[in-house]
């Protein structure tokens, strides 16, 4: 249909049945991104011209599927994109790619912490002095960072690959450290050894402009409005989050003072001051707190829902007398909800927290907060309600000790600072010093992997394909570059660079078949190989295989 | 360009090595550059003769090229790393390659290596033996199928090897090492028939490793000696590889007489008895040497008439009255180096009729105009315009014989159209198949067919350069070709004047490296350009884009031995041959579990059974047909019940399997067919370019599982995995290599899924798998001990005459125990 109705240089072809007008020599994967499709790349960039190895923007053309990035239009062509088949395809390769890839997207005390705190870059921030980047990283993740700091039960520590060796970084007492930098709780006295600092003089990250708690940025408000009864953690915590995806929070509680169970908490394990100046930091990012509001007689679900555009129920654990007047329907003591929309059977009407179901830890509580508040966010927003998508990672599993090793060559030998679950808190020097135990086994790359990125989107299951698993190798350049080749995926794109750049050495496939990797030649390093063009391979590797050490420290990934 | 190069490497510190190595020559690399060139595409030349001079890559060599020419750090490493041939470390003084091609597979190829292993004192891990005298390597294919299993030592082949042949093939290795070890050639070019008495001798590749160049020798000095009037004449394959070696005996005015299976002192003893000695001297030596024999009873030798083959005889009439011979006419009659004799049998007449409208010196053009094969008298001689000859291969139905069946016209045509002058054909020598050997028979026998046949492609298309591509791993097909190429070249037939004619065409050989997948168009193009043979996305095809950006035509060997015939017959003659799509002959390697191997070139259509029972004389007696093999690594595994489907491409591959370049490997019920699927599989892993997802990392993970299957690790959903995975690698690779490697697993899945289900059930029902399987002694035992004498791992105690027990825990199932009793006493479960 299209073949005769233009000239030679432009015509159209359709991609799942839409027309798209095309010129000739165009490749299908650009008129698939001239209609908005996000077709899948992982070794396509435009510079280095089609590559055809990765095979993840596979579309089906006449029956056969190629690489949409390196076929081009021709006139008539029909191509499907979109369809189960091809998806399925493209996830295989994924699927196919992460069976042989070796590293963590997700360090596991990441992966465990059930509100995924970035752990592993809060801890680079403190190392490298950047406190101001860490308490964005932690503000930007956490509500009630100063609280969580003290009460926290870490799940985190528990999954830390250090304590593998010795102890596990202190990363409960390093989020105080943080949050207590932050309001100007730390003395400022104390230097980090062989740091030379010339007080009042802004030259060291130690004397910077004065600290102060950073609130993270909301989104453009939305309009909607949602009101939350209840104070206590899981209520504080669905505030934070619903107001930083642009809603307009109102949070109603009982008592005079906001906080729920937490002002139940002895003053020597969280001084009422921490609370009070966490809560604060809510009110300043745009929660409105309403005192004295007691569901039941005055006050009635249905009213609220009337005024709001969703209600979230976080009264924390009921008696039954309460229940009876709650005004939702209950069973056994606990609110009746979906557990996984958090919706109870009256419309707009959410519930979480230990209304809901019992919870023990106050973090795990904070969850339930997380994934209320993603299901109130995505019913105000019209999608599918359900809780938040674990972010995807690759899993690594135990490391063999000569795995082990070569973390630790890269971070501070010496024990942790003794866990006190009492003590004042950690000085810089001592914070800075616990910072550097870490092992760093995240992937620096995590959140900006093109991989991780369409594995998520794709829903690959990154075990589908159950293999022995090749040894993590690290190669840390004194440039600053990491390789770690168990996280190349033979994209090629950096051998192309090297080449393009005509780098002396530059780098090559070297092997053959499964067990070809990207080297320099003639058995020289990395860093010789990218004398010229290391910056340009890093930003384009669409892994983790080549990053720099220090990325993510000086500015926060989190939004 | 600068000769110097634009990569200077930067001085960097230099990376410690593990242990000093002699410092290295390099007078050597210099001398090869100046051969071999300076630019990019003299990459694989200069690595081979590196190779071949030093026995590794010396690192100080290879930066020493990169200083001296334009090639970079980057690509040498990754030529280097990327083909098999090439080795980065000393080697022992004496390679040992093992073959394990299909055949070699099936006979049992690895526990033959696994007993040189044990014997050269080789540990698992390392390759060469703590001496440094042997380095042992696994070769993809020796071609050498029908002697399965073959080792070859240094440059000694050994065919039916065992595992406890080792200790004697190590034996005669060393006394032909110690016997100085100066080879007598057997390419020297010999003087031209007479017309008289001849004795013919198969010289192809392995005819010679079954001692063809020792009787050839022998015969060669016993004329010498007696003067006998015969003529004792090398000729190409004789296709009947399970009789060699073989000669024949032609006489004018008689019937020929063929001797099979000769030893060297009976073929000896054929010429002086059978022909007249010249000279009162000679005849007088005759009667004192018979005097001699008979006083003192020495006359051992088995008499030259035991090895005797009536051609009348049922095997032999079976085994070639089905065969028409087109890419291999005159097989067994003509020299391979004789170009005379080619001319004479209506050699380059074709080639001279596509050249009758370019000027030529009539003299030369005119000569090869009047060749024409005894009894052929209605050759057409008119001349043929470059269409013509494209419409004439188009109404043949010629289809490339290198396995996808594309049809050659299209392809010829496609070039010619392209409008740049520059173009290139290549002749495809890069015979991989495991259990393929074709090419390289056709190579060493009909070098001159095979110019013919390329030339005729480069004036159909308009090139005048053309490349044959010959893996190296086949020595004597290059050497037969280069002496072809320059016989041509001194008579004036090649180079400026084509025949004589003021058409240009310069015709060079490229030797492949050792990489599977280079006879993949696109990646035999990448390898001769002097890079990784990594495939890329077609189109542009080659004969739009190929060689240098330029229009390239690419055949395969046997296509292009056909065109000479075709255009000497019309394509009516060669039509009338096969089936509705699939036209003409094939040449197929037949070998595996089959009484009578060979080369044997069939009509299409032709069925499997045909071949496997009638020509092939079916599986040894006492075992059962189970399936045939085509196409290799890219075909699949037809079973017996489907073995009368005909042979044309689009019957085989409606059962799963593809043509591909013809090698037919016959199973019997001794072969596990999950074993074949992770045999092939295991192959096309390895040879994998490792560029797209799915081949690379796909074919692994396929691997994965069966490699659990046969060790006994199977779970449950493992074949419903491997299936849907199957499916996917085939679907998504990038290449023909990926595209085809599920067949093997798809196949054996479709028709022997119960032995899949007997696997995850830890059961080998061919008991094949060695994790799944054990040896044990039955009532027959006699207690003779030969077994416990041959253990290689003294698992079973000496108990003369009392049945013998195999310690089950320290048994490598070998085999060895099972060959070697007499009493079929050993068992497997």
């Amino acid at each position: 249909m299209s073949a005769d109705q233009t000239n030679v240089d432009t015509f159209t072809i359709q991609i799942d049945g839409q027309p798209v007008a095309v010129q000739a020599g165009q490749t299908v994967l650009g008129a698939a991104r001239q209609l908005g499709l996000d077709i899948p790349t992982l070794c396509y960039l435009e510079k280095c011209g089609p590559l055809n190895s990765c095979l993840v923007c596979l579309v089906k053309i006449n029956g056969r599927l190629v690489p949409s990035c390196g076929t081009q239009v021709q006139p008539g062509m029909a191509v499907e994109s979109e369809t189960s088949e091809v998806h399925e395809a493209r996830r295989t390769a994924l699927e196919l790619l992460f069976s042989d890839h070796v590293g963590d997207c997700l360090s596991p005390c990441n992966r465990l912490c059930p509100l995924g705190l970035n752990i592993p870059l809060m801890l680079r921030q403190i190392q490298a002095g950047h406190h101001a980047e860490a308490s964005a990283t932690l503000r930007g993740t956490l509500p009630l960072g100063g609280v969580l700091g003290r009460l926290c039960h870490h799940p985190c520590e528990q999954g830390c690959r250090r304590g593998h060796w010795d102890d596990p970084a202190g990363i409960r007492n390093l989020e105080r450290f943080v949050s207590d930098w932050d309001s100007g709780r730390i003395s400022p006295e104390a230097t980090v050894p062989g740091e030379t600092r010339t007080p009042g003089e802004g030259r060291d990250a130690a004397s910077r402009p004065a600290p102060a708690p950073i609130n993270p940025l909301c989104k453009p408000a939305t309009g909607k409005s949602v009101m939350i009864i209840g104070a206590g953690p899981s209520g504080l915590a669905a505030a934070y989050y619903l107001t930083r995806q642009g809603h307009r929070v109102t949070v109603a509680h009982r008592q005079a003072r906001a906080g729920g169970s937490l002002r139940a908490v002895p003053e020597a394990d969280l001084p009422a001051a921490v609370l009070d100046a966490e809560i604060a930091l809510l009110a300043k990012l745009g929660v409105t707190f309403q005192a004295g509001v007691t569901l039941g007689d005055e006050v009635t679900v249905e009213a609220l829902s009337r005024e709001a555009d969703a209600v979230l129920l976080a009264v924390g654990k009921l008696d039954p007398q309460q229940a009876a007047r709650l005004g939702v329907p209950v069973a056994g003591g606990l609110v009746r909800s979906d557990p996984n929309t958090c919706k109870t059977p009256l419309g707009k009407v959410f519930a979480t927290g230990a209304a809901t179901r019992e919870v023990r830890q106050l973090v795990r509580a904070m969850g339930e907060g997380r994934a209320a508040a993603e299901c109130v966010h995505r019913f105000l927003t019209s999608q599918a309600v359900r809780r938040p998508e674990k972010v995807f990672s690759s899993v690594m599993g135990r490391l063999d000790p000569g795995e082990l090793r070569q973390f630790l060559a890269s971070a501070s030998a010496g024990h942790g600072v003794s866990p006190c679950d009492r003590c004042a808190g950690l000085s810089r020097p001592e914070a800075v010093a616990e910072a550097s135990r870490c092992l760093h086994c995240d992937c620096r790359s995590s959140g900006n992997c093109v991989l991780q990125h369409y594995a998520q989107a794709y829903g690959a299951d990154a075990n589908r394909f159950r293999a022995e698993r090749k040894g993590f190798e690290q190669f840390p350049q004194p440039s600053g570059v990491i390789f770690e080749p168990g996280k190349c995926i033979l994209c090629g794109i950096c051998v192309k660079l090297t080449e393009i750049a005509r780098e002396p050495l530059g780098l090559t496939f070297i092997g053959r078949g499964f067990d070809v990797r990207v080297a320099a030649p003639l058995d020289r390093t990395i860093q010789d190989g990218l004398q010229k063009v290391a910056e340009e391979c890093v930003r384009h590797c669409p892994t983790g295989a080549l990053v720099f050490a220090d990325d993510g420290n000086l500015a926060s990934q989190s939004t | 360009m600068n000769a110097g190069s634009p990569f200077a490497l930067p001085t960097l510190a230099p990376t410690p090595q593990r242990e000093p190595l002699p410092a290295v020559d390099l007078a050597f690399v210099d001398e090869s550059i100046n051969r071999c060139g300076r630019k990019p595409d003299a990459t694989i030349p200069l690595l081979q003769a590196l190779q071949d001079h030093y026995g590794y890559l010396p690192r100080e060599a290879l930066e020493r090229i990169c200083r001296q020419t334009e090639i970079t750090p980057a690509a040498i490493s990754g030529v280097a790393s990327f083909y098999d041939m090439f080795r980065h470390e000393p080697v022992g003084k004496h390679i040992v390659r093992v073959c394990r091609g299909t055949a070699c597979h099936v006979t049992g190829a690895d526990r033959v290596e696994e007993a040189l292993r044990r014997y050269l004192g080789i540990a698992p891990g390392h390759d060469t033996d703590p001496g440094g005298q042997y380095t042992i390597e696994q070769v993809a294919c020796l071609g050498c199928c029908t002697l399965a299993p073959v080792v070859r030592v240094g440059d000694h082949t050994f065919g039916y090897t065992a595992s406890e042949k080792v200790p004697g093939i190590m034996d005669d290795f060393h006394k032909a090492h110690a016997n100085g070890g100066e080879e007598r050639s057997t390419e020297e070019l010999l003087p031209a028939g007479t017309g008289k008495a001849q004795i013919r001798i198969g010289l192809g590749s392995c005819c010679i490793a079954k001692g063809s160049d020792d009787i050839f020798h022998t015969l060669q000095d016993a004329v010498k000696e007696t003067g006998a009037d015969v003529e004792i004449k090398r000729v190409g394959c004789v296709g009947m590889c399970h009789r060699t070696p073989m000669i024949e005996i032609a006489e004018p005015g008689k019937a020929p007489s063929f001797y099979a299976g000769l030893a060297p002192e009976a073929a000896r003893e054929l010429v002086l008895e059978r022909f007249r000695w010249v000279g009162w001297r000679h005849r007088l030596s005759r009667v004192w040497t018979r005097a001699l024999n008979f006083a003192l009873e020495e006359a051992e030798h088995e008499p030259a008439e035991q090895s005797r083959m009536d051609t009348r005889a049922p095997e032999v009439s079976a085994f070639l009255g089905r065969q028409v011979h087109i890419a291999t006419e005159q097989f067994g009659e003509v020299d391979p180096l004789n170009l005379d004799e080619y001319v004479n049998h209506g050699g380059f007449a074709s080639l001279a009729r596509c050249l009758e409208t370019h000027d030529g010196e009539g003299h030369t053009l005119h000569r090869f105009r009047q060749g024409q094969p005894a009894g052929e008298t209605s050759a057409d001689r008119s001349p043929l315009t470059p269409p013509q000859v494209i419409d004439i291969i188009d109404r043949a139905g010629l289809r490339g014989r290198g396995g996808a069946g594309f049809p050659t016209a299209a392809k010829w045509r496609l070039a010619r159209q392209q409008t740049s002058p520059e173009k290139y054909v290549i002749c495809n020598g890069d015979e991989g198949d495991p259990g393929a050997f074709m090419d390289r028979m056709l190579l060493e026998s009909f070098p001159y067919r095979l110019i013919e046949g390329l030339a005729i492609a480069a004036v159909a298309v308009g090139a005048h350069e053309g490349i044959f591509y010959i893996r190296h791993e086949y020595p004597l097909a290059v050497k037969r070709i280069r002496a072809a190429l320059k016989i041509c070249q001194q008579r004036g037939m090649l180079g400026d004047r084509l025949l004589g004619t003021d058409y240009p065409l310069r015709l060079t050989i490229k030797e492949g490296a050792g990489a599977f997948v280079c006879g993949e168009e696109t990646a035999l193009i990448a390898s001769i350009e002097g890079e990784r043979g990594m495939p890329r996305l077609r189109p542009p095809f080659p004969a739009q884009e190929g060689l240098w950006g330029k229009p390239t035509i690419i055949n395969n060997v046997e296509t292009l031995a056909m065109i000479p015939w075709i255009l000497r017959h019309g394509a009516d003659a060669f039509a009338a041959y096969g089936t509705r799509t699939s036209k003409g002959t094939k040449v197929f390697a037949l070998a595996g579990n089959v009484r009578r191997g060979g080369l044997i070139e069939i009509p299409m259509g032709t069925t499997l059974r045909e071949i496997v029972e009638e020509i092939g004389g079916g599986v040894q007696p006492g075992r059962r047909f189970k399936a045939v093999q085509v196409g290799g690594p890219s075909g699949g595994c037809v079973p017996a019940r489907l073995a009368d489907t005909p042979v044309d491409f689009e019957s085989l591959r409606e059962v799963g399997a593809i043509m591909g370049s013809g090698g037919l490997v016959v199973l019997d019920d001794s072969a596990c067919m999950v074993d074949i699927a992770r045999y092939f599989l295991q192959f096309t892993q390895n040879q994998s370019c490792g560029k797209c997802t799915f081949c690379r990392v796909g074919t692994r993970r396929m691997l994965d599982i069966l490699d659990r299957l046969c060790t006994g690790r199977g779970q449950k959903n493992d074949l419903s995995e491997l299936e849907r995975l199957a499916a996917q690698v085939g679907a998504g690779s990038l290449c023909g290599l990926g595209k085809t490697a599920p067949n093997p697993v798809i196949t054996t899945l479709r028709y022997f899924r119960d032995e899949y289900e007997a696997h995850l059930k830890g059961r080998c029902p061919a008991g094949k798998c060695t994790a799944l399987i054990q040896y044990f002694v039955t009532d027959h035992c006699t207690g003779c001990t030969l077994c416990a004498q041959h253990c290689p791992v003294d698992a079973i105690p000496v108990t003369p005459y009392v049945r013998h027990v195999i310690d089950i825990n320290k048994c490598t199932r070998c085999n060895t125990c099972y060959q070697v009793c007499p009493h079929d006493a050993i068992e497997v479960k």
